[in-house]
């Protein structure tokens, strides 16, 4: 059966415009989610990692040290370390703020801020991820609801290659008529925005099907990516049965040591991610990014024995299964993070073309519908006027007036 | 049916962009309801040998599916520098006191978090039956066992 192509571009349009309100907002929310790191660096000046003197970054240790000293009751939960022009953020809890943040500059050591929570990086992440839908433990209706978008996005670009024949001569012969009518400034503009950000539509689409994806096993209890077993209880310190019992309480090593181990143990991580033990059981998890741009920050991972030192597990991405690996390539490849400062400029740009390409593309929706939905309401006048002979001296008025709609 | 089915159609070619615009509203109650949130009350406090805490359920819903069993939230907020002289510690629903030895085999409702206040995924039936209770049993560095019910 042959599909005319009418009825591809009715599919076209079906892709994105029942949902077009949606659509849009995602596009725009991910492409500012994208900047939201230099955003924050330009807008908030406790953000930014100053450093004049050219001094080397300070190890983690020393960041959380200095958190230690600026809120005394601060049990430090974990630390993100992000790109050099931006602060350290040291995430710790106190009896006042169940979940902060310290921004600390790495080369001072200095805390700027200290953020009581929520900031711009997290609520464009979330926003953009899952609209702020609450999360019911394993899923979020937001979630579905954004990752489903690249099931759209793929068929509005399928669709839209059908329509547009011989697509690649825009590559080489772009063409953008500016003095032929709002209609045909807006249909080049849809179509030359949308050739040119084929890669980046495949792109967005398939890490977006991926997330989709992530979400159902995630909903289904699937275990995809790698959880460490918790320390046997024979390396926890055995009690101590007399004595005061703060002064029995054994100590951990110290953050530094944790650090310096894994990064023994695994040269080329780059710590990004460090997490504090939560129980006598648990590790520090030293997370990061490795000698591979497509992984992202918590796919080089070494886990130490807080009692003892010593390297307890490590997960490296050529270890990984299928899933974790698409699980640790998405992130970087959907926010454009593979290459910096540089490729997250990059998507922001292709970014804002895509939420152009929806907007455009509703324009003509409306200037073809509203121009057919008077041309019918004029038609609709014609024949009833045929079929009412007393109303015949009218229909010179109304034939005009349908003219004049449809120009 | 068929005109229901008709009337939907007619419902939503109207108002579908309308609908968009109402969900792109709910991220804003979405976020009001996140900086205001709000807890079940607290369980009764419980005092274990030198030891007080108060457990508060995280939500008001049943036990939700993790890692392979159903469990159900709480945080438990301890007394002043309580928490560094726990060695470890559980908190589940069982109809008899549970056996630490074998809990302390496996992380299952294992207590987490840190001095300010533990959390915990603790192991809850589907449906909760007549005898269940919420224990807590903790051991100290001092090789001390505490345990405490709350009849559900």
């Amino acid at each position: 059966m042959k599909i005319s192509q009418k009825l591809w571009f009715q599919l076209h349009g079906w892709c994105s415009l029942p949902v077009w309100l949606i659509f849009t907002a995602v596009c725009l929310t991910g492409t500012i989610a994208v900047l939201s790191h230099e955003l924050t660096w330009l807008f908030n000046e406790n953000a930014r990692a100053l450093n004049p003197q050219n001094l080397p970054a300070k190890p983690v240790a020393e960041l959380v040290a200095a958190v230690q000293q600026a809120e005394p009751t601060a049990a430090v939960t974990s630390v993100m370390v992000l790109e050099p022009y931006l602060v350290t953020a040291v995430l710790f809890t106190t009896e006042t703020m169940p979940a902060a943040i310290a921004y600390v500059n790495p080369y001072t050591g200095v805390v700027q801020e200290i953020n009581p929570g929520i900031n711009f990086i997290t609520f464009m992440r979330s926003l953009h991820g899952w609209l702020l839908f609450p999360w019911q433990h394993s899923y979020s209706v937001g979630y579905y609801l954004v990752s489903a978008m690249s099931l759209l996005m793929l068929g509005a670009l399928i669709t839209g290659l059908i329509i547009y024949k011989r697509f690649w001569q825009s590559f080489t012969a772009p063409k953008l008529r500016l003095h032929q009518g709002k209609k045909t400034v807006l249909a080049d503009l849809h179509r030359l925005a949308g050739v040119w950000s084929l890669w980046f539509l495949l792109l967005m689409s398939l890490t977006g099907l991926w997330y989709l994806v992530q979400a159902v096993l995630w909903h289904n209890e699937v275990e995809f990516s790698y959880e460490v077993a918790p320390l046997s209880s024979l390396y926890v310190p055995a009690p101590v049965a007399d004595g005061d019992a703060l002064q029995k309480v054994p100590a951990m090593i110290p953050l530094a040591q944790a650090v310096a181990s894994a990064q023994q143990f695994l040269p080329e991580l780059k710590p990004a991610f460090v997490a504090m033990p939560e129980h006598p059981r648990d590790y520090y998890r030293i997370s990061g990014y490795g000698d591979s741009i497509w992984f992202d920050q918590y796919s080089y991972n070494v886990w130490i024995n807080p009692w003892t030192g010593e390297v307890a597990d490590t997960r490296v991405p050529a270890q990984m299964g299928a899933l974790e690996t698409l699980m640790s390539v998405a992130d970087p490849l959907h926010y454009g993070t593979i290459g910096g400062l540089w490729t997250k400029a990059i998507w922001f740009v292709f970014g804002l073309l895509v939420s152009g390409m929806a907007i455009t593309g509703f324009m003509i929706w409306g200037s073809r519908t509203i121009r057919g939905a008077a041309g019918r309401e004029a038609r609709e006048r014609v024949e009833t006027a045929m079929t009412a002979p007393q109303q015949i001296p009218t229909l010179s008025r109304t034939t005009d007036s349908s003219a004049g709609a449809s120009q | 049916m068929t005109q229901q089915y008709q009337g939907l159609r007619q419902f939503w070619a109207r108002h579908k962009f309308k609908l968009n615009g109402l969900v792109l509203i709910l991220p804003f109650w979405f976020l009001y309801q996140s900086l205001n949130l709000q807890f079940p009350p607290a369980l009764p406090k419980a005092q274990l040998g030198p030891y007080a805490v108060t457990a508060m359920p995280l939500s008001e819903d049943g036990p939700y599916a993790h890692h392979g069993e159903w469990v159900k939230d709480y945080y438990l907020q301890w007394c002043a520098g309580c928490v560094e002289k726990i060695r470890q510690g559980f908190l589940l629903v069982s109809d008899n006191e549970p056996d630490l030895a074998s809990l302390s085999r496996d992380h299952s409702s294992l207590l987490h978090g840190n001095k300010h206040g533990l959390h915990v995924h603790a192991r809850t039936p589907q449906q909760l039956k007549a005898g269940d209770k919420l224990w807590l049993i903790i051991e100290d560095w001092q090789g001390q066992v505490y345990s405490h019910h709350w009849v559900l």
